[in-house]
């Protein structure tokens, strides 16, 4: 039998969206359903002394208005529930009346329509008190700074450390020291398809939401806690999902669309509500790619071994904890890269200021971290006059390896294999000299690789449930496969029909899939660090083959549930850092190569080439896609995608001023090279690819502007009047 | 109170009437007053392309335009490609090409790469990329979409050779 894994399969959902037939969160209609519109703070740190809603209750076609009091427990978060549902005096939780940051909702306006929605809100009359702005987590960690939490008495949300050898000591042995400080900046995730939702009571009495998101039992017990339910009298489906990357990962619109549907349920009405954002509201209204400043001193013999390294970094959390501690972790082992290095001490921080909430971003802190640590093994290469693939060699990390953590590294250390293919097949090191450009053109090659962790970090409890249903006589005729994991467009449930056809030994148009209802599935957790396909696969084999064994006792139909559970990770310990902080890793290099005008600052991504270990490709045409589009993701973040905020005020929130690639602004050439080296705890071995070509792109492309110009540059995104002061800068000097 | 206005054209070849406030786009008509959901909203200001319907056979954002301007035009969305029996060449074409991920600005770029095919049957990659500059993708980083639009290229032509 043909095998049905390893080979392109096109998506099962392709023919729905290519026709316009998919039916995404705002595509649901209903002849009844009413709309609603919430009331934003828009204000960066304000308390509400009172709202007055008699204005707004008597527009006309305006059924409900819920503020504050109307919440059961009016609290959320998906590691700590330190945001209000709503903000406003009168609830059942302190400090619930004050706003943190501009995107804090205020008021759920439910009406006839979406314009009397929106009339009403606009005549709802918040009484603000204003209080002091903090926007700088330096000033936020200080001890006399205004604190947002009154019940806190530090804006400080996490610090972790490492501490491994003995760094004082070895700056001494060092031949070089490169000390410098990187700033990354916000990223908007600019899913296209902006926040909506539509929530009813289910034939079962269940309060039920249809929405876009990564995680329909988290999301369902968000919801269960705000309203005081169990987890059982509420339901959530995930619809069409349009793009996700992290920035569904907390929830936006499910709670609110269930505490209206459940008021007027209590209330005798029982017809549908609907909410969809704008544009605007989606990017002021969800998190953000944290900003993080990191300070890295590292330093080497003359042989190139690295002897230390030396991180503090400062995360920008926003004004809720949403995933940043979780976040930081990542962030805090990225520091130093993949790299065995003897003597490391990292101080890693996240705190709250008065800007939006930071989050899940595609590479979870990765990519801010791998910046950092592959430009400083970058710059001590260069001042070594050490070949930088060279320089990778003598200390990256291999099987076996002990890392800062004190733990062995998981078996299937892929980095120098994806290093050297990289190398091999750009011809590493380039040499050559292109003369054919004109003067102002300058021409640069960049290298850096980088790790990132398949499934939760640090402790947090991972598992993942699937059931199969073996439907025949003699025969398996169909197979049924209920799964929660989201679909988000990655191609999840492609490759979830395709490693059922292949561990029943069934043709794939044999599968059908029931997913992403929490009435109808277990806990599969998120879509999310790169987890999904690794962990699916491990529960589908499980329960297949519990299935078969049913099967062969003549079963029918022969039902499998299995519950997946990888080994255990372990926490930081809070002195140390001493961990075993991840199930597995993927591994990925990259080359890149750049021209820059050094007359108007612009930079052309000539050619990429990305080779990513991804254990086994399920499906390859999806597996270069994920590295495609994590490249230009990567490719905006570096070069383009510009989040103002001012004193809390976000001023890009269109795409007219938040820019994110278009089809001319992407690198000329990309070339996903795809190996297959096993995961031993992979099903079929393979690992993940979503994050993992996220995350040496900004320093590798950085490297090649400095092999352009002889400027490194620290900060990005690399606008052009940014590239041109630095220019100028070392021209001129200061 | 209402202004609503009677508004007839002909939308994916079916003559249609319907009634618009005279301030709704053409984007809230399709979707809410006609039910053609397939038409999105990314930004409802004509930055993103999610929205692209072909009127008298140019390409616009339904979002930019209003509903009362397309009386006694020819409209044609995402849903009036293909025929009951099969997909339209450009649909194919991404299928094949897995020109799309999430699927939200897919109808909108297959509603664009039709307007293209249609003026020019063998287009350039440049081409290509500039025709497409209007439609904003933050899944598959493009490059799998223009290799549908070339498939799509080669498949309509093969088609034109075949009725030759």
């Amino acid at each position: 039998m043909t095998s049905k894994i390893g080979v392109d399969v096109s998506r099962i959902d392709a023919l729905d969206k290519v026709t316009g037939k998919a039916l995404f969160p705002a595509d649901l209609m209903s002849s009844d359903m009413l709309h609603m519109k919430i009331l934003f703070a828009g204000r960066p740190h304000a308390r509400v002394r009172s709202i007055d809603v008699g204005k707004a209750e008597s527009c006309p076609g305006v059924i409900a208005i819920l503020t504050a009091s109307d919440v059961p427990v009016n609290e959320y978060g998906l590691i700590n529930c330190d945001q209000p549902v709503l903000v406003g005096p009168g609830s059942n939780k302190k400090g619930a009346d004050t706003a943190r940051f501009v995107g804090d909702q205020i008021a759920l306006v439910v009406a006839e329509t979406e314009e009397a929605a929106i009339k009403a809100r606009d005549d709802i009359l918040v009484d603000w008190v204003d209080l002091p702005v903090i926007t700088d987590p330096y000033e936020a960690m200080k001890p006399d700074a205004p604190m947002l939490f009154e019940s806190r008495d530090s804006n400080i949300i996490k610090h972790n450390k490492i501490r491994a050898g003995d760094v004082e000591g070895a700056w001494k042995n060092c031949e070089v020291i490169v000390e410098s400080i990187y700033h990354t900046p916000w990223q908007e995730h600019a899913y296209l398809q902006p926040e909506a939702g539509i929530s009813y009571i289910d034939s079962d009495g269940r309060i039920t939401v249809e929405v876009a998101g990564q995680w329909v039992h988290e999301e369902q017990k968000q919801i269960a806690h705000a309203l005081g339910l169990t987890v059982d009298q509420v339901r959530v489906i995930h619809p069409a999902i349009g793009g996700a990357f992290g920035g569904r990962e907390d929830v936006s619109v499910q709670i609110v669309l269930a505490l209206a549907s459940w008021h007027l349920h209590e209330r005798g009405i029982s017809r549908p509500v609907k909410i969809v954002w704008s544009r605007e509201e989606s990017i002021l209204g969800h998190h953000k790619r944290h900003p993080y400043n990191i300070h890295a001193k590292w330093g080497a013999a003359s042989d190139g071994s690295i002897l230390a390294a030396e991180v503090k970094m400062v995360a920008d959390a926003g004004a809720y904890e949403y995933t940043s501690a979780k976040v930081l972790g990542n962030a805090t082992l990225q520091s130093t890269g993949p790299y065995d290095i003897p003597n490391v001490s990292v101080d890693a921080y996240a705190v709250y200021t008065n800007n939006v909430p930071s989050g899940a971003f595609r590479g979870f802190g990765g990519p801010q971290g791998a910046f950092a640590a592959e430009s400083q093994v970058n710059k001590l290469a260069d001042k070594l006059g050490i070949d930088v693939v060279e320089m990778r060699r003598r200390n990256l990390i291999s099987d076996g390896s002990i890392g800062q953590f004190k733990s062995v590294y998981p078996e299937g250390v892929t980095i120098r294999q994806v290093v050297e293919e990289c190398a091999d097949r750009s011809n590493w090191p380039i040499t050559q000299v292109d003369n054919s450009l004109p003067s102002n053109i300058r021409k640069g090659y960049g290298f850096a690789c980088a790790l990132k962790n398949v499934g939760f970090s640090f402790g947090f409890p991972e598992e993942c449930w699937a059931k199969v249903e073996l439907h025949g006589g003699s025969e398996i005729e169909r197979v049924v496969l209920h799964h929660a994991g989201a679909e988000c467009g990655q191609g999840a449930h492609t490759v979830f029909v395709q490693m059922t056809a292949e561990a029943c030994g069934v043709p794939i148009e044999c599968i059908q899939l029931e997913a992403a209802d929490s009435a109808l599935t277990k806990n599969s957790g998120s879509a999310s660090a790169s987890r999904l396909t690794f962990m699916a696969g491990n529960s589908i084999r499980g329960a297949v083959d519990l299935a078969l064994e049913n099967w062969q006792s003549e079963e029918r139909p022969a039902i499998g549930e299995y519950k997946f559970v990888p080994r255990q990770t372990t926490a930081l310990d809070t002195e140390t850092g001493e961990c075993d902080p991840n199930i597995t890793y993927g591994y990925v290099a990259q080359r890149v190569i750049v021209e820059v005008d050094i007359e108007t600052g612009h930079i052309r991504v000539v050619d990429v080439m990305s080779v990513d270990d991804v254990g086994r490709a399920i499906n390859p045409i999806q597996v270069a896609g994920q590295i495609e589009g994590a490249v230009v993701q990567a490719h905006g973040y570096t070069l383009l995608e510009n989040l103002v905020s001012r004193d809390g005020y976000i001023e890009t929130a269109q795409f007219s001023n938040y820019l994110i690639p278009t089809s001319l602004d992407v690198p000329e050439r990309v070339e996903a090279v795809i190996l297959e080296y096993s995961d031993p705890q992979g099903p079929w071995g393979l690992r993940g690819v979503a994050e993992m070509p996220f995350l040496p792109y900004a320093p590798a492309l950085i490297a090649a502007v400095h092999d352009a110009t002889g400027i490194w540059f620290d900060e990005f995104p690399l606008i052009p009047e940014r590239v041109l002061r630095g220019i100028d800068h070392s021209v001129y000097g200061e | 109170m209402s202004n609503k206005r009677v508004v007839s054209s002909t939308i994916n070849g079916q003559q249609v009437e319907f009634l618009t406030e005279p301030q709704q786009s053409l984007l809230e008509c399709l979707r809410d007053t006609l039910g053609l959901t397939g038409s999105k909203e990314g930004c409802n200001d004509g930055n993103c392309g999610a929205c692209s319907v072909l009127i008298n056979n140019r390409l616009v954002n339904a979002c930019l335009m209003l509903g009362i301007e397309i009386e006694g035009k020819d409209v044609v969305t995402v849903e009036g490609l293909a025929d009951v029996h099969e997909l339209h060449p450009v649909q194919e074409a991404f299928v094949l090409e897995d020109g799309l991920q999430c699927g939200y600005c897919t109808p909108g770029f297959i509603v664009a790469t039709k307007a293209l095919l249609d003026k020019n049957a063998n287009p350039t990659e440049d081409e290509i990329r500039f025709w497409l500059a209007g439609n904003l993708c933050r899944c598959t980083g493009y490059d799998k979409i223009v290799r549908s639009v070339r498939l799509a290229s080669q498949l309509m032509n093969d088609a034109k050779e075949g009725l030759q």
